[in-house]
Parts: structure tokens; C-alpha cells; sequence
């Protein structure tokens, strides 16, 4: 009715209010983007300055001759403490602890998330409580009983090295940190799976259980290859999460040539010859950070559709 | 001895009994359909018979043999599931053949078993398509592929019409039809919708909480239902249920159907069930299905008792094939069945023929049929 009787004038200022309204939020939303980015923006063109460009020149300004040297030096040359053999070897060091943990953390989750909805057994529902409660205990509590429990199992590798020659790894770092980290990432991994596995068609399990499927082959070849939204998600967060990890690594795995990424990126800003190498020290922690960002380029769109598409199902 | 038989089996999930001693036989060949409303146990039950639910008590064999212990892929069945169960990483081949793949089938012999099932089912062309990229239709086919590939002993079907349109519903029950009829498979089929029960089954059990309330051949279930429920249930536009008095008028006995404002009819029962004397002067309930109340001109001429009284029709529904038109007796709307071009108004008085021959009472204390 209103729309009828309204002049014409109503309608055009009804429109302008509208213009208005996306005015505002979208120039708020790009005055947050551009704060949030800020900072990587300054690292990145920082990292390619030379020396005397950072001291004269305006942070935010792009590099008049941009060059690749902070770059090598940070990847071969910079000195960690006392070690001054650059970046390359604990960018390793934290590939080798993190594709591990990721893969094993992700397979017992996806296992544990297979079961409790699947084949579920009395008290079900408190193991994946108990499950849960482990994502919300601070990392920083289990520090020293995590420390003996490795302690333990460093001891129990001597006893295998002087019984079979071989130590199975364990008293190693980085096999130390995959299992602090598949351990604390368990929680989280099974939330995922069996939050997804929930939705999951239960008459799926039933077909294959009657075509004479057992438990792991159903797990394999129907549960697997129709995750590749939550894998995705998991994969994302687990990954992040361990490469970005600093507490455990320095507790752990905190000095010598073990180090994983985040603590030599630490040590490597706080060694100090003289003079503050910015650049060098942006283009480390830029080598630092670059292996998540590809990550979430590459997938995050599995990233955002796999968290919709739980919320949607329920 | 059956082929399929089903015996004393109950079901219990903690203190709740599910099903409570399920007697069943199925000959080879046949087609038992277990019908019911939702949380009657039908499926429950069909769980069982496939292993996917243990049971608590009782024991179901299979050409002899007590299948009960057994795991499902040891049970030599095959099952069609209500959302057809297509595995959506596998093409419909890879569905098709996953069953003898998990059985270690040779590739040659698998490939040559899913060219059999595809002609059959005229998949041929779909082989190589993902489950997505098919309509409902033919994934229907896919799914019953899948059981037929298997060539089991005993074929279980999980309502799978319900996810269908109405016409395709159609269109496939006439294909299952067709298919038990070539292939002479025996088959257990569980459906919510009587029509399926009626028009597929060679012996129907209807369940209501977890029992069995009737189990025979479809006419048996249709024309001599053991009570209330199976009546009710059966048939569409349901049976007329009403109440009524028995009275004893000299000669024979006779029905009395109250209606409001206006003389109650008499219904004489010449040759009436002897049990029926036993309710002289108190209710029944008088059951008899819109077809066996029509227009005298549509009557039955063989039926051996008919009777004739005006009725004040109500409501005029014309259905194409017939004419419906609904009265009031006993203080229920009756439903007649007319023949479509009967001339009928509402609101007028228009006699209707009862087919007493096929009349059924029953007990409205215990639901159960008098005779």
C-alpha cells in the first residue's frame, strides 16, 4: 500500500539511505583489511630494502631498488646465536616435524571420528567428552609432565638401542615434537571428523558392511575418499597450528641444530651483531610464515566450504 | 519347511522391546512385504534379517540354515537401503562390483557380471557416471543393480519407492513387480505405502508396535482383516468403520446404524455369522469398504446379501475413474464408491446397495474381529 501512495521522492531518498549503508560497511570493511594487513605489507617490502633504504626512508614506502640479498642471506647466511648457517636447515627441521604430526594427527582423527559415529559403544559419548576437554587444557600446563613422559621415553630408547641396535627414534627431537604434537592435535582432529562423520549417510556403512567390507576397508575406501572437505579443514588447522607453534618447540626441541623454524626465527632476531638487520630479519620471519600462507591459498576455499557445510548439516 | 522363516524373534534395546516374538514364513519365490505405520519395527526387523541389528531372542533361517550369528556378507543377501546407498567416489560400475570386489572376484568375472545386471536394468550407458550425475530414477536402478549382482538367496528392499515422485513410484513398483516375476527371486520388502503392500506382495505381514498384527496373502489381509487396525490400515479410501447395534428382529438378525435427525438404518443380515448373535443389543463396529457401498445399479449382481437405504449424501467427490460421496452413519463420515457417472448431488437422499456379504464386525472392547 505504502509503496503506491509514496511520491516518488520517498523511493529515491529510500535508495540514497541504502547507498549510504554500503558505503559505510564496506569502507569499514576495508579500513579493517588494511590495518590487518599492515603488517605483512610493511615485512614484505621491508625484506626486499636495502640497509640504507630502511634508515632513511619511510617504512611504508616500496623499495626504490628492491634486491634479493636479505632473502639469501636470511635462507644460507644468518646467524642464529653463535651458528651463522641461515634459515635452511630449521625450515627443514619444521617440515620434518610438521608433515608427520599433520598426517598421523589427521589419519587418528578421521579414525576416532569413524568410530564414535559408526561404531559406537557403550560410553561413546564420554570418550569423545573426554576427547573434547583436551582441546581446552593450556599448553602450558602440561609443559612439565609432557617433559617426563619424554624423558621416559628418551630412556626406554637407550634400553631398545643396547637390546636391537636401534633406537625407533625415540630421545629424537622432532620425534619427540610429532608426538607432542599428534598428541594435543588429537582432540581437535577427532572434533572435525566426527562432527562431519555425523552427517555422514549411516546406510553408506551398512551397504558396504552387507557387500562384505570390513571395518578398515570400509574405513578406506567409502569413509576416506568422501572426507575431502574435513581433510582439507583439518590439514589447514593442524598444519598452521604445529609450524606456528613456539611453546613446545622451545621446550623441547630448544637449541643446537634441532630447532624448528619459529625458535631459530626468535634467536635469529635476537642475536645481535651490531647493527639490526631488518631487512634480513623480515625476510626470515617471511620464510617463516610463507609455508601456512601457501597452505591456506592453495585450499582455503576447501577451508571456508568444509566449515559452512558442517555448520549447515549440523 | 519355508524357505525364509522367522521364528520367536524379539528384539530388545535396553529395557524397551522393540520387537516382541515375530513369526514369519516366506516360501522360495515369494514376496513378503512388512507394512506398517513409522516405529511399528518393520524396519528394525529387516535390520535383522540383513545383520546389520542383533537380535535378542528367537532365530531366523534361510533355506534351513540359522542365519541369526552370522555377519551380514555371510548371509548371503543383498539389500536395497531407502536412500539407495550409492557409494558417491565410485562410478556405477565401481557400486556395482564393490560387493564381488570385497570378495576377491577376478576383474574378468566382475566386468562380465555387471554387463549382465546393466542389460537387465538398461543402465548400460550409465556405467561410467558418478551416482550425483544420475536422476532418482536411475539411481533406483543402480541400487537394485547392486543387489542383483550379487544373485543371493534372499533380496531385502528398505522402502525404496519413498524417495520417488509419485509417477516414477509407480513406474518402479512395476519394475520390481516385473523383475520377481523373471527372475524369481525371493524377496523381503518393507514399505509404509499399503498400495506397494497390495500390489507387490505375495504375503503381507502388517506390524504395529512391534508385533505382527496380520499375517496372509494380500486378499486375506484385505477382505477378512483380524481387527480394527488391519482394516483401518488397508485400502484406500480406508474402510468405513462404524458404529453400530446388533438387533434381533424375529427371523434373523439385523445391523443398526444411528444418524443424526433422522431414522436409523436397518440393515437385515440373512445368514448372518452365528457369533454374531452372542452382541444382540450391544455396539459393534460394522466395517465395510467404500466399494461394497455403491449405487444399486453398480452392486455386485452375485453378491448373496445385498441391502438398500436412502442415504443423505453430504459430499460429492468425482475422481475420475469414480465417484466418491461421503454420508453419515453413526456420527462418522461413510465413504461410498460410485461408479464415475453416477448422478449424485450433495445435499439429496440417494439409495445406496451394502454389500452385507462383505461386511466385517468387530469388537470395540478388544479391536478384534467378531467373524
Amino acid at each position: 500500500m505504502s509503496a503506491v501512495a509514496s511520491p516518488a521522492g520517498q523511493v529515491a531518498s529510500g535508495a540514497r539511505a541504502r547507498t549510504l549503508n554500503r558505503i559505510v560497511i564496506y569502507g569499514l570493511l576495508a579500513l579493517f583489511a588494511i590495518f590487518y594487513l599492515m603488517p605483512l605489507f610493511v615485512m614484505l617490502v621491508t625484506s626486499f630494502k636495502t640497509m640504507d633504504e630502511i634508515q632513511n626512508g619511510n617504512m611504508l614506502s616500496l623499495p626504490h631498488a628492491p634486491t634479493f640479498a636479505p632473502w639469501i642471506k636470511a635462507w644460507s647466511e644468518v646467524c642464529s646465536g653463535l651458528t651463522c648457517v641461515g634459515m635452511k636447515g630449521y625450515f627443514w627441521n619444521s617440515i620434518k616435524m610438521v608433515v608427520p604430526a599433520v598426517l598421523i594427527s589427521t589419519l587418528l582423527g578421521a579414525l576416532n571420528g569413524y568410530v564414535l559415529t559408526k561404531w559406537r559403544f557403550r560410553g561413546h559419548t564420554l570418550v569423545f567428552a573426554m576427547m573434547l576437554f583436551a582441546c581446552f587444557i593450556p599448553f602450558q600446563s602440561v609443559l612439565l609432565p609432557m617433559a617426563t613422559i619424554l624423558g621416559s621415553l628418551g630412556r626406554f630408547g637407550v634400553t631398545l638401542q643396547n637390546a636391537t641396535g636401534f633406537n625407533f627414534g625415540l630421545g629424537n627431537s622432532t620425534v619427540n615434537l610429532v608426538f607432542v604434537h599428534v598428541v594435543y592435535g588429537l582432540g581437535f582432529t577427532t572434533l572435525f571428523f566426527r562432527n562431519y562423520y555425523e552427517a555422514f549417510p549411516t546406510e553408506l556403512v551398512k551397504a558396504a558392511q552387507v557387500d562384505g567390507a570390513s571395518f578398515f576397508q570400509i574405513f578406506r575406501r567409502i569413509m576416506l575418499p568422501n572426507s575431502l572437505p574435513i581433510i582439507v579443514v583439518t590439514v589447514i588447522y593442524q598444519f598452521t597450528n604445529i609450524w606456528n607453534d613456539f611453546l613446545f618447540a622451545s621446550a623441547y626441541a630448544g637449541s643446537g641444530d634441532v630447532m624448528p623454524m619459529t625458535v631459530a626465527l626468535n634467536n635469529v632476531v635476537n642475536t645481535s651483531t651490531g647493527v639490526v638487520e631488518y631487512n634480513v630479519n623480515m625476510a626470515a620471519a617471511m620464510i617463516a610464515a610463507l609455508p601456512t600462507l601457501i597452505v591456506y591459498v592453495v585450499a582455503g576455499r576447501y577451508f571456508v566450504r568444509g566449515l559452512m557445510a558442517g555448520a549447515v548439516k549440523g | 519347511m519355508a524357505f525364509l522363516e522367522i521364528d520367536g524373534l524379539k528384539k530388545r534395546f535396553g529395557n524397551v522391546e522393540i520387537l516382541k516374538g515375530i513369526n514369519v514364513e516366506l516360501e522360495k519365490g515369494g514376496f513378503l512385504v512388512l507394512v506398517g505405520p513409522s516405529g511399528c519395527g518393520k524396519s528394525t526387523l529387516l535390520n535383522t534379517i540383513a545383520g546389520l541389528e542383533q537380535i535378542t531372542e528367537g532365530q531366523i533361517r534361510v533355506d534351513g540354515r540359522a542365519i541369526n550369528d552370522l555377519h551380514p556378507s555371510k548371509r548371503d543377501i543383498a539389500m536395497v537401503f531407502q536412500s539407495y546407498a550409492l557409494y558417491p567416489n565410485m562410478t556405477v560400475a565401481g557400486n556395482i562390483a564393490f560387493g564381488m570386489e570385497m570378495r576377491g572376484v577376478p576383474a574378468a568375472e566382475r566386468q562380465a557380471a555387471i554387463d549382465k545386471v546393466a542389460k537387465i536394468l538398461q543402465i548400460g550407458h550409465l556405467l561410467n557416471r558418478k551416482p550425483s550425475q544420475l536422476s532418482g530414477g536411475q539411481r533406483q536402478r543402480v541400487a537394485m543393480g547392486r543387489a542383483l549382482v550379487r544373485d543371493p538367496k534372499l533380496f531385502l528392499f528398505d522402502e525404496p519407492l519413498s524417495n520417488l515422485d509419485a509417477k516414477l513410484r509407480v513406474d518402479m513398483r512395476i519394475e520390481i513387480k516385473r523383475l520377481h516375476a523373471t527372475t524369481g527371486t525371493t524377496i523381503v520388502y518393507v514399505t509404509h505405502d499399503q498400495i506397494e503392500a497390495m500390489t507387490l506382495a505375495t504375503k503381507i505381514a502388517v506390524m504395529r508396535d512391534g508385533e505382527v498384527q496380520q499375517f496372509g496373502t494380500p486378499a486375506e489381509i484385505y477382505n477378512n482383516p483380524t481387527n480394527i487396525f488391519v482394516a483401518d490400515f488397508m485400502g484406500s479410501p480406508a474402510m468405513n468403520l462404524i458404529p453400530a447395534k446388533i438387533d434381533a428382529n424375529g427371523s434373523g438378525l439385523s445391523v443398526v446404524l444411528d444418524r443424526e435427525a433422522r431414522q436409523p438404518i436397518v440393515l437385515p443380515m440373512s445368514g448372518a455369522p452365528s457369533g454374531l448373535a452372542a452382541f444382540k443389543d450391544k455396539p459393534v463396529i460394522f466395517g465395510v469398504r467404500p466399494e461394497a457401498l455403491t449405487d444399486p445399479e453398480g452392486a455386485e449382481r452375485n453378491a448373496s446379501n445385498i441391502a438398500t437405504a436412502d442415504c443423505h449424501i453430504e459430499v460429492v467427490e468425482p475422481a475420475g475413474s469414480d465417484t466418491f460421496a461421503v454420508t453419515n452413519l453413526g456420527g462418522k463420515g461413510v465413504v461410498a464408491r460410485l461408479r464415475a457417472d453416477a448422478n449424485i448431488q450433495p445435499g439429496t437422499s440417494t439409495p445406496l446397495a451394502f454389500n452385507l456379504s462383505k461386511a466385517v464386525f468387530f469388537d470395540p472392547a478388544t479391536e478384534k474381529r467378531i467373524l
